[in-house]
């Protein structure tokens, strides 16, 4: 009768792991894409050769057949760097590929999971409308039977990868007069006619990642590219995506956490302020004791739930109590780290308020803290 | 006891909207925002309204009017744009210690221009204050036959690129503090601008002092006096950045609750659900206390009657108001909240930069405990 609340051998090796590759391959990189706000593309190549982009997908498919645990450290990691370039990467082995794993067919993972795995192939996932964001069963993207498959129509919206991607996990309706009926997941390729990239959007925070609005004109997928066709099962698989996304967000909070606790401990022990260093200050030891309780309970949280989602046990209730409790937890981490500095806190080059503008999105997708309410209430069958 | 504002008051405050509706257009606003850059032609009508300087005296250019009604004019402002509003509200910063210590003739030569839109004004407050941080090194003031040699480097200092003269506070040895004023271009006077999150209309930069010579006519007030001067500029410019973020925090609000009115989702407006209404209605409580809080510490300072305590409290609440007000604002806009085309994406980096400026909760609460028990004592039971 035991309890283990430590990442075990193998997770702490490639936590390590994860740490030299991120330092090495990442951090150079940090700087030049904030700016220019473009993804550097060929980390995927970089972080897929690592085994890091994939992370619970099977060796049958080039991935490391590794676990939730595992995926949640790395991004982590890679959030501490930048949430930015987390952001791309994380769609890669979270959303744009979770359908094809978990219910995809033989062929469509053979055909999507190797290249995504070794970051030869970028994936995103679009189901976020114009006119339906927190309700998804608002989807307006109809496909309609055509020969053998299907054609697309309609806007995706704030689509991560988006025009960078290769291929997009796509979420429509088969029954548009049917509110949240005839919901099916299909993935299609970039190249394919009547799939545009409608504009590259600019953002608050994660400057590094793209975001795009995608346009679906008489874009014909065949039937073998539908992912959960029969009757409800679409909703299922997407479900099952959010889930485990909604996991990983507790991860990437307490990544972005870790970091402004670590840019704060610098500023209050080199920063003096009448004479004595800010952390004399016993309000300030205040501070950093209270952000320190928040880092630690957010990565417990999201562990936690990585652990039950590899046990088989995470419940969408599990879910999004990790994911409100950990993106609402980061806000006040990183709104403490920049009230702290004053005005240097929001000069550029000072790290804190890419932390501010970064983590103010967690809020928002996969579910708004005010959906994850929703759920939670709802779960508990009120 | 009257809280409403007299006839007066009231059509100044909607002359002020009426100018900021007007001018502040937001594809103007993204430009500049993008660039760093400062609306020349903006900050020139404002002045051509009287929108500069609306408490100087009238023989120093202004309306003769209080800070109340100033407070009044800024929050008018800012509530149209963060952005437009911190740009008008700073142009004249330092103009607090002129009016206050400064020479006859020096209230001729610096004020006039300021309102007029021909001279812009910018100050660097003290070292033990925390524009300095640990990089900064003392401004020195070393006194000669003919003046003051100055060395140092200001950070952090907004309007600095473009500013006409700046007032500083400098450690004179022997002396203590003094107010001494430096001009644009004067031999080693160098300005390094920098890039910020917010309020990005109002260019900040820092100025590295060499061997600057200061005449005896650029001394404010008399040595010693640097501590009173400063303390006197951070509790009128205090009230004036307590007005912007009033201004800001309602201006959240109002596009939070346009788009709440209109957004619909699951077959319903936002505004319809429960927990959107709260969001909205918690807003409006502390807008209303903020408002409460801002208008009476205006009033009591142009009664002189104004405590340290009382524009902390305030400062305090209205900090907190505004980063709580324009982060739901933001949750209520959703995705669309966090995509630079919506103005709701620069409300929030201009609110936390507004919010630096009105300092840390630590700072007030400082402040407020030193008012309500005294100074801290390290010997003290």
């Amino acid at each position: 009768m035991t309890m283990f609340f430590e990442l075990s051998d193998e997770h702490k090796a490639f936590q390590e792991r994860v740490r030299t590759v991120t330092k090495r391959e990442v951090t150079p990189l940090v700087e030049e894409s904030e700016r220019s706000e473009v993804f550097p593309t060929h980390l995927f190549r970089i972080l897929g050769r690592e085994g890091f982009l994939c992370l619970r997908c099977p060796r049958e498919y080039d991935g490391p057949g590794s676990d939730k645990v595992s995926e949640c450290i790395f991004v982590e990691e890679i959030n501490r760097v930048c949430a930015g370039i987390g952001s791309s990467v994380m769609v890669q082995g979270g959303l744009a590929t979770d359908p094809v794993l978990l219910s995809g067919s033989k062929e469509l993972r053979q055909r999507y999971l190797p290249p995504a795995a070794r970051g030869e192939k970028i994936g995103a996932f679009a189901l976020t409308e114009p006119n339906a964001g927190s309700d998804v069963g608002g989807i307006q993207t109809t496909a309609s039977k055509e020969g053998e498959g299907f054609l697309l129509n309609g806007t995706k919206m704030f689509i991560t990868n988006g025009t960078i991607c290769d291929f997009v996990t796509v979420a429509a309706t088969t029954e548009p007069g049917r509110r949240g009926g005839g919901i099916t997941l299909f993935v299609v390729d970039s190249d394919s006619p009547g799939f545009s990239v409608t504009r590259k959007l600019r953002k608050l925070g994660n400057h590094s990642s793209d975001t795009g609005e995608l346009s679906f004109h008489d874009c014909y997928v065949p039937r073998e590219k539908g992912i959960g066709t029969g009757e409800g099962e679409g909703l299922k698989v997407l479900e099952e995506t959010l889930k485990s996304g909604r996991i990983t967000y507790g991860a990437r909070s307490t990544g972005i956490g870790q970091a402004a606790l670590d840019a704060t401990f610098s500023c209050v022990t080199q920063c003096w302020r009448q004479g004595a260093p800010l952390s004399k200050s016993q309000a300030i030891r205040f501070a950093v004791a209270e952000m320190v309780v928040l880092v630690e309970t957010m990565r417990t949280m999201a562990y936690r739930g990585a652990w039950l989602y590899d046990q088989g046990m995470a419940s969408m209730k599990d879910a999004s109590v990790v994911k409100l409790f950990c993106t609402e937890s980061v806000q006040q981490v990183v709104q403490k780290a920049v009230a702290l500095q004053k005005r240097s806190g929001l000069v550029k080059e000072n790290p804190v308020q890419r932390f501010l503008r970064d983590a103010r999105l967690f809020k928002i997708p996969e579910g708004t803290s005010e959906i994850q309410h929703l759920i939670i209430a709802k779960e508990l069958g009120l | 006891m009257d809280f409403s504002l007299s006839a007066k008051q009231k059509n100044l405050q909607w002359a002020a909207g009426e100018f900021a509706r007007g001018e502040f257009q937001p594809d103007l606003a993204m430009k500049l925002d993008q660039a760093g850059d400062f609306p020349e032609s903006v900050w020139k009508k404002a002045c051509g309204l009287g929108l500069i300087g609306v408490h100087y005296p009238r023989e120093f250019g202004g309306s003769g009017l209080g800070i109340f009604e100033t407070v009044l004019v800024t929050e008018a402002l800012s509530r149209v744009d963060a952005g437009f509003g911190n740009v008008l509200a700073s142009v004249d910063a330092g103009s607090e210690i002129i009016l206050r210590f400064g020479t006859p003739e020096q209230k001729e030569k610096i004020l006039p221009p300021l309102t007029k839109g021909d001279r812009r004004l910018s100050v660097a407050a003290s070292e033990t204050e925390d524009e300095s941080d640990f990089t900064s090194s003392p401004t020195k003031a070393e006194k000669r036959t003919d003046g003051y040699i100055l060395r140092g480097t200001r950070r952090f200092i907004p309007n600095a690129p473009f500013a006409d003269r700046f007032i500083l506070l400098c450690h004179e040895p022997g002396e203590g503090m003094v107010t001494l004023m430096v001009g644009k271009g004067q031999e080693g006077v160098g300005v390094r601008p920098i890039e910020k999150m917010g309020l990005r209309l109002t260019p900040s930069g820092d100025i590295d002092l060499r061997e600057v010579r200061v005449s005896f006519e650029n001394r404010v007030g008399r040595e010693g006096e640097g501590g009173l001067h400063f303390d006197h500029y951070h509790q009128e410019r205090g009230l004036r950045n307590i007005a912007e973020a009033l201004g800001a925090a309602q201006g959240a609000f109002d596009r939070a609750m346009q788009y709440g009115k209109q957004r619909e989702q699951f077959g319903r407006r936002l505004s319809q659900f429960q927990i959107i209404r709260h969001k909205l209605a918690e807003m409006a409580a502390g807008l209303n206390v903020v408002r409460s809080l801002t208008y009476r510490a205006a009033g009591d300072y142009d009664r002189e009657r104004l405590t340290p305590g009382s524009l902390a409290i305030a400062r305090m609440e209205a900090r907190n108001v505004l980063v709580r007000s324009v982060d739901e604002a933001l949750q209520i806009f959703g995705g669309y909240g966090y995509m630079s085309d919506q103005e709701i994406e620069r409300c929030y980096r201009d609110a936390w930069a507004l919010a630096a400026e009105l300092g840390t909760e630590e700072e007030q609460k400082d402040v407020i405990a030193r008012e309500i028990l005294g100074p801290p004592s390290v010997n003290a039971k």
